[in-house]
């Protein structure tokens, strides 16, 4: 199965980096999914899609108070828009010739570099590897959404290593999350309450 | 020296603490796995750090997680996982040896640290006390049969007696009772606690391994022959029927019979042996005046230290006569006229003899005894039986208080003696002695313990070959000084604070074994403490029952335990 493109990059620091591309039901990314950029020297970098955002092109204001919109006329602006949907993406780890870093990786992607969807067994290979080192750097992030994009992360990898046996791993994610959050009540306690709602576990 | 005991499961690890205060452990296995007074060991780097639990504590890394009821909102496998890592189970424990154990056995370098021993480079690895502290992380274990072993001895050797087993692990614990006798021992307890029944364990213990001679002073007679246990109304075998052929019941006065059945001999005191110091011990029980010693002396003065009791004993006391010119004067053998004629004021000398009149009329001081009973006992001392003085009917203060502290000091003299004998010719060393002594404190409470003998045996040690086993349920009221001598001390439950604090007096953790000490379990467990043993711990204690006189017959414990405890120890082939 070839993989799915999302889209290009258009800025990047060490920590995080913003992606372009068009709506499109066939590649539209989600929330905690875990993308991958191949750098020219070799390098794959790994991120966490933190944020999507569909910033207005000014057209669409003009289009939104006009009733009735001819479908023709949403697919083009959806198709054919200038401004791209953007992509937040928390650097979380690389590759380097075969072996995967959960740390910060050592360069960021440049622009226009191509932004993929992980595979489920390049999920579980990236997520497997360590000890949940990866989750760090997602913990240690500020925005609102962090929990949220947690809970849908441990969702989808979840789902992923269940196709690989490995149905424990959400628990030892749990079990990690706990530890490193356990001397901040309040964060753990909001952590949890979405895990919970994510559904991982029976009641 | 065992150096490899075969280490258990870790219950937990060390997370901080110090040589003043106690270590801490945070627990890995349940809260309920482990108990106040468990023996653990901790291993760390070459050394065996050995302790005793003496808190265990529930902790949060945040309260809030103690506080809510986390499992009713979240799924079970989310609970679980918080509540194990956020809710966690501390035990505070008080190291108490540490033995170095050296580098991993099969190892290079563990064959170079034995080769180093073994050249003499350096010291053979003994049990030490506590100078150091394991470190962070280090592991903390549940001690095995072996490490029991290792620090109590084995139960097979000849000189250790199993005198109970741990709580949790049920592996025996002995007391070495060469140790046991080199200085004066305590037991401990309130009533019902079992005093009696551990008495007698460790009589049995003494008596069976021929380690000392017992002469015991049985206030209840309850000692030498089978009696029935007050609480469980199951017949209790006494120490006479346990060894016929070496322990004799003397009975206290002519004919005297204990429990209904004949004494092996009786025992008489012959007024000659009394001393004014016998008698100057009973004020307390006598209510006797501050002019007593006065008047004791004066007696002694009057008719010599081997006469005075019969002839005071002899005057009437008030009797009075009319002299020639028809007035009323005391007569010649009245204590008024010994008195007036020794300067002794009358009124004291016939307050004295009134007081007197409970001895005067107790048949077992006689004129001339049938036997010298005293020696009598002496001998059989000597020569290796046991002797248990049963009060008969005479279970009184005032008996007890008397007749004891006189033979003991009979006793003790003949002792001195032979003590005295061996040093200068380096022959015939005297068999050790232990005295029981029942109700101890009343006489060796703070007023009567200078007086008395037991006091000075106390103090003494083992020079002259004699000790004492006090036996008491209000050890706040024993002498400090004499309390202070104790080696072993075994007690039972005890609710006083100053009974606990007596008990504790001199030892070092006595804040932290306080608690443990008012948790024991009435009848059922002791705590083991003092010089005499390597370190204090609590005990299920060893029942006194058939199944105890049929193991003390084979010599043994019971075989499943010492075979445990050698494979523990890394003998034998596990089964």
């Amino acid at each position: 199965m070839g993989e799915i493109q999302i889209g290009r990059l258009l800025s990047a620091n060490s920590r995080e980096f913003l992606v372009g591309c068009h709506v499109s039901q066939a590649n539209l990314p989600e929330l905690g999914a875990l993308t991958r950029v191949d750098l020219e020297n070799g390098l794959a970098v790994y991120g966490i899609i933190m944020d999507i955002s569909i910033a207005e092109d000014g057209f669409v204001r003009q289009l939104a108070t006009v009733e009735p919109i001819d479908e023709a006329i949403v697919r083009d602006h959806r198709l054919n828009r200038n401004v791209p949907l953007e992509i937040r993406v928390l650097s979380v780890g690389y590759r380097s010739e075969k072996q995967i870093c959960h740390l910060l990786p050592p360069q960021p992607p440049l622009g226009l570099d191509r932004l993929v969807l992980c595979s489920p067994s390049e999920v579980v290979e990236f997520t497997s590897s360590g000890r949940f080192g990866y989750l760090r750097h997602l913990l240690q992030e500020p925005s609102p959404l962090m929990v949220e994009v947690l809970a849908a992360h441990l969702q989808r990898a979840h789902w992923a290593h269940a196709q690989a046996n490995q149905a424990d791993w959400s628990q030892r994610a749990v079990q990690e999350i706990i530890t490193w959050l356990r001397d901040d009540y309040p964060t753990l306690i909001r952590v949890l309450h979405c895990l919970a709602d994510a559904r991982l576990f029976n009641r | 020296m065992l150096t490899n005991s075969k280490p258990t499961n870790p219950i937990g690890y060390i997370v901080g603490g110090g040589l003043r205060e106690a270590l801490r452990a945070r627990l890995t296995v349940s809260a309920d796995e482990v108990q106040e007074g468990s023996f653990v060991t901790i291993y760390s780097g070459n050394w065996t750090f050995y302790g005793l639990v003496t808190n265990v504590q529930l902790g949060a890394t945040d309260p809030r997680f103690a506080d809510e009821q986390t499992e009713q909102r979240f799924p079970t496998a989310i609970a679980q996982s918080l509540l194990g890592q956020t809710l966690y189970t501390n035990v505070e424990i008080l190291p108490v040896l540490m033995l170095e154990r050296g580098p991993e056995l099969g190892t290079e370098a563990y064959r170079q640290w034995r080769e180093e021993i073994d050249r003499g480079m350096r010291p053979e690895p003994r049990i030490l006390p506590v100078k150091t502290v394991p470190t962070h992380h280090a592991k903390v274990n549940l001690a095995s049969a072996g490490d029991i072993a290792e620090i109590f001895g084995n139960p097979e050797d000849e000189m250790n007696f199993v005198i109970g087993y741990t709580r949790e692990a049920g592996h025996a614990v002995c007391i070495n009772l060469d140790r046991f006798i080199q200085r004066s021992a305590g037991i401990f307890g309130a009533t019902g606690t079992g005093k009696s029944f551990l008495t007698r364990l460790l009589l049995a213990g003494l008596i069976q391994r021929n380690r000392a001679s017992v002469l015991v002073f049985d206030m209840h007679n309850e000692y030498g022959f089978d009696d029935i246990a007050s609480d469980s109304g199951l017949s209790v075998k006494g120490l006479r029927s346990g060894f016929p052929a070496r322990v004799r019941v003397v009975g206290l006065g002519r004919g005297s019979t204990i429990r209904g059945q004949s004494p092996d001999f009786h025992m008489e005191i012959a007024m000659k042996d009394i001393r004014p110091a016998d008698i100057e011990l009973l004020g307390g029980v006598l209510n006797l005046r501050e002019t007593t010693p006065t008047t004791l002396e004066a007696l002694v003065n009057s008719f010599g230290v081997e006469n005075w009791f019969r002839e005071f004993r002899a005057m009437r006391n008030g009797a009075m006569i009319e002299n020639e010119e028809g007035k009323r004067i005391p007569a010649e053998d009245s204590v008024a006229a010994w008195a007036t004629r020794s300067g002794v004021h009358p009124l004291a000398a016939e307050g004295l003899h009134s007081k007197l009149s409970i001895l005067f009329h107790r048949d077992y001081i006689v004129e001339q005894p049938a036997a010298d009973s005293v020696s009598e006992i002496v001998c059989m001392l000597e020569q290796g039986q046991h002797v248990i003085l049963s009060f008969g009917k005479y279970e009184q203060d005032v008996d007890y208080l008397f007749v004891s502290n006189l033979l003991t000091r009979r006793i003790r003299e003949a002792w001195e003696k032979r003590t005295d004998a061996y040093r200068t010719t380096k022959t015939n060393e005297p068999r050790p002695l232990v005295i029981v002594l029942e109700e101890a404190h009343k006489l060796l409470n703070r007023e009567l313990a200078s007086q008395t003998t037991f006091s000075t045996i106390a103090r003494e040690l083992r020079k002259y070959y004699v000790t004492l086993l006090i036996v008491d349920q209000r050890p706040s009221q024993i002498y400090d000084e004499v309390m202070s001598q104790l080696g072993t001390r075994i007690s039972g439950w005890l609710g006083d604070e100053d009974d606990i604090r007596a008990v504790l007096a001199g030892l070092a953790g006595r804040e932290t074994l306080r608690g443990m000490l008012s948790h024991l379990q009435p009848k059922e467990e002791v705590l083991l403490l003092g010089w005499g043993v390597p370190l204090p711990i609590p005990l299920r204690s060893r029942r006194y029952d058939d199944r105890f006189w049929q193991e003390l017959s084979r010599g043994k414990v019971t075989a499943t335990s010492a075979k445990q405890a050698l494979q523990e120890l890394g003998f034998g082939e596990a089964e």
